[in-house]
């Protein structure tokens, strides 16, 4: 079943005096319970067309469908619920919220859309529990490891049960170890429980751990090739 | 912590300033009209543009009676006043006598509290009490006589050498440098004028009520023949003294809120910069603009009343503290503060509106000044501000 796709996708930067096509005419799909990696070399157009995807940035022109729906037409207000209903973001730099706890970070989605606390706290358990994280719950940002932040991330993320996820960078600024427990989780979400993951990256461990690559360069697809199991 | 300790800031400097200008501006009037010619007086219709006490009042009960039944008035207090030369040795000066009754007038002039030397008047005394700047440039001290040389009614001459039983400090200099206070029969003997008297000064308790009383009374007296008037009226260069005065001190007040206003404006815009990446990730992942805005708007009022609160914790006992112990002006100051006819000393004074205005008017600048961040969250870039 297809999740996201993506017909003549077109993204244009014109606010310097050369004009950027940072997305050149893209038609991509995603089915439910990929995990791909969009890759290629700094400035191709992947944090774009993530950005594109997650309903961050509005593209020049063409259409992007989640489930159905053209959300390159929602306002402003759609889109901002759109988001929260069903796409989760894991980004580089964790972007936790430093006031808040682990579970506190974990369960804002679903404080936003007023899920009872029983419920709450019965689906952060169950994530702090399988992505490692249990006994952190307490804890602020500041105190936490890098990784540990990073599933934190994970866990807000998933926290909604969106329809898919999208993780620009998401092991830049983690060592190896913590990238290698990083992916092993976010694997075995994928296998387990059939959650989509689309990677934007240039890592070659997340890349190694994709089953689909899709290369891009200036702004267009090169490649775009699935694991054969 | 910056934004309540700014708003803590305003709160301590706004109050301050503002209970010493309207200490300092009711230090004056109380010095000069409600210790001394009192808030309304009733006189001989043509007395105030023509002092001479030739236009004044034969004692009537009926007049007193009906000024009695204006609602608020305590009292009324019978006085006769004129001027005349005063002279000790080969010292002489203009002088204004008095004549009052010393008990009544306790509650309007309080003559025994301002003596500093030997004592105050009773009715059937003979003797005079004298400011002490006056009775320092006379030379003259208690148990000395002095002599008075005067008009009396109806061009009579008054002359007359009088005990002087105490002298007292009169808080207003220019009025020390020329009272003289006697009981209100020797003053009537002494101006050939039994039964005669110029003033009647209206007592009652709250100021407030001066042009409601003195119109009142205007409404209940022939004022074909007698008039009321208001302090405002009978010392118009006071009034306009403390307008301009208060003129000035709101000038000094607006730019205070105005150097309020900008530090206030100044750490609440820099709080909504350095949030500006956790507000683009709330909005990222699925918080509207309009929620983080009321967030922020409720932030911000706590974090005003709580600065409100410390300013008046640390702004109250300030105020009291310099209220008991007004600051006493010293050097050129002195001289300059004394031409205004106070007392060289700064109070503050306890009003509750001051307060509050202060605290309403710091309000409405931190909610003026949490409008362009607040607005700036509407504007926010999410891409653009998750890169910083």
């Amino acid at each position: 079943m297809k999740v996201i796709e993506t017909k003549e996708l077109f993204k244009t930067y014109t606010e310097t005096e050369v004009e950027v096509k940072a997305v050149n005419g893209i038609s991509l799909s995603f089915t439910e319970g990929e995990f791909a990696a969009i890759v290629g070399p700094s400035g191709c157009g992947k944090t774009t067309l993530l950005n594109l995807l997650g309903g961050l940035d509005k593209p020049t022109s063409g259409s992007i469908i989640i489930d159905g729906k053209d959300i390159s037409s929602l306002s402003s207000r759609q889109m901002i619920d759109f988001r929260m209903n069903n796409i989760g973001f894991v980004f580089q730099a964790y972007n936790l919220i430093p006031v808040l706890t682990a579970k506190e970070n974990a369960e804002f989605i679903m404080n936003l859309q007023k899920k009872p606390k029983a419920e709450r706290e019965a689906r952060i358990s169950e994530l702090f529990k399988a992505i490692g994280i249990e006994g952190k719950e307490n804890i602020r940002p500041s105190r936490l490891s890098g990784g540990q932040q990073q599933r934190v991330a994970v866990a807000r993320a998933l926290a909604s049960k969106p329809k898919f996820i999208l993780a620009d960078e998401p092991t830049a600024n983690l060592d190896s170890k913590a990238t290698t427990e990083l992916l092993d989780i976010m694997r075995k979400l994928n296998e387990e429980e059939n959650i989509t993951f689309i990677f934007a990256t240039h890592d070659q461990r997340v890349i190694d751990r994709a089953k689909r690559i899709i290369n891009l360069d200036d702004g267009i697809v090169v490649k775009d090739e699935t694991e054969v199991v | 912590m910056i934004t309540i300790s700014s708003v803590t800031l305003a709160v301590v400097l706004a109050v301050f300033m503002r209970s010493f200008q309207e200490g300092t501006y009711g230090k004056m009037i109380e010095n000069a009209i409600g210790d001394f010619t009192g808030y309304v007086q009733v006189h001989q219709k043509d007395y105030w543009d023509d002092k001479t006490i030739d236009n004044s009042i034969e004692v009537n009960s009926t007049l007193i009676n009906n000024i009695l039944e204006v609602e608020n008035v305590e009292s009324v207090n019978q006085r006769l006043e004129s001027f005349s030369l005063a002279s000790n040795e080969n010292r002489t000066k203009g002088t204004l006598i008095m004549g009052i009754d010393p008990e009544k007038e306790e509650q309007i002039l309080s003559l025994k509290k301002k003596m500093i030397k030997g004592e105050s008047l009773k009715a059937d005394d003979k003797s005079i009490i004298l400011g002490s700047k006056l009775a320092e440039y006379l030379k003259i001290d208690v148990g000395d006589t002095l002599v008075l040389l005067g008009q009396g009614h109806w061009g009579n001459s008054a002359i007359g050498a009088f005990h002087v039983k105490g002298i007292l400090k009169m808080p207003a200099p220019d009025i020390d440098r020329q009272i003289v206070f006697m009981p209100l029969k020797l003053a009537q003997e002494y101006f050939s004028f039994e039964n005669g008297i110029t003033s009647l000064v209206v007592k009652f308790e709250d100021s407030d009520l001066t042009q409601e009383i003195t119109d009142a009374i205007n409404a209940k007296i022939d004022t074909t023949k007698y008039l009321a008037m208001t302090w405002q009226d009978m010392s118009p260069e006071m009034l306009q003294q403390i307008e301009g005065d208060r003129v000035g001190g709101l000038i000094m007040i607006a730019i205070l809120y105005m150097i309020i206003a900008f530090g206030v404006f100044g750490t609440v815009l820099m709080m909504a910069e350095e949030r500006k990446k956790e507000y683009a990730v709330m909005i990222a992942i699925g918080m509207q603009k309009t929620k983080i805005m009321a967030i922020s708007f409720y932030e911000a009022i706590l974090m005003n009343s709580v600065g409100i609160i410390i300013g008046i914790i640390l702004a109250v006992p300030l105020v009291f503290y310099f209220n008991i112990y007004p600051i006493e002006m010293t050097g050129e100051a002195v001289e300059s503060i004394e031409k205004l006819g106070v007392d060289p000393v700064l109070p503050t004074t306890l009003s509750l509106s001051i307060f509050v205005n202060n605290i309403i008017v710091i309000l409405l600048i931190t909610f003026l000044a949490a409008i362009y961040p607040l607005l700036s969250i509407l504007r926010l870039k999410v891409i653009e501000s998750m890169r910083r």
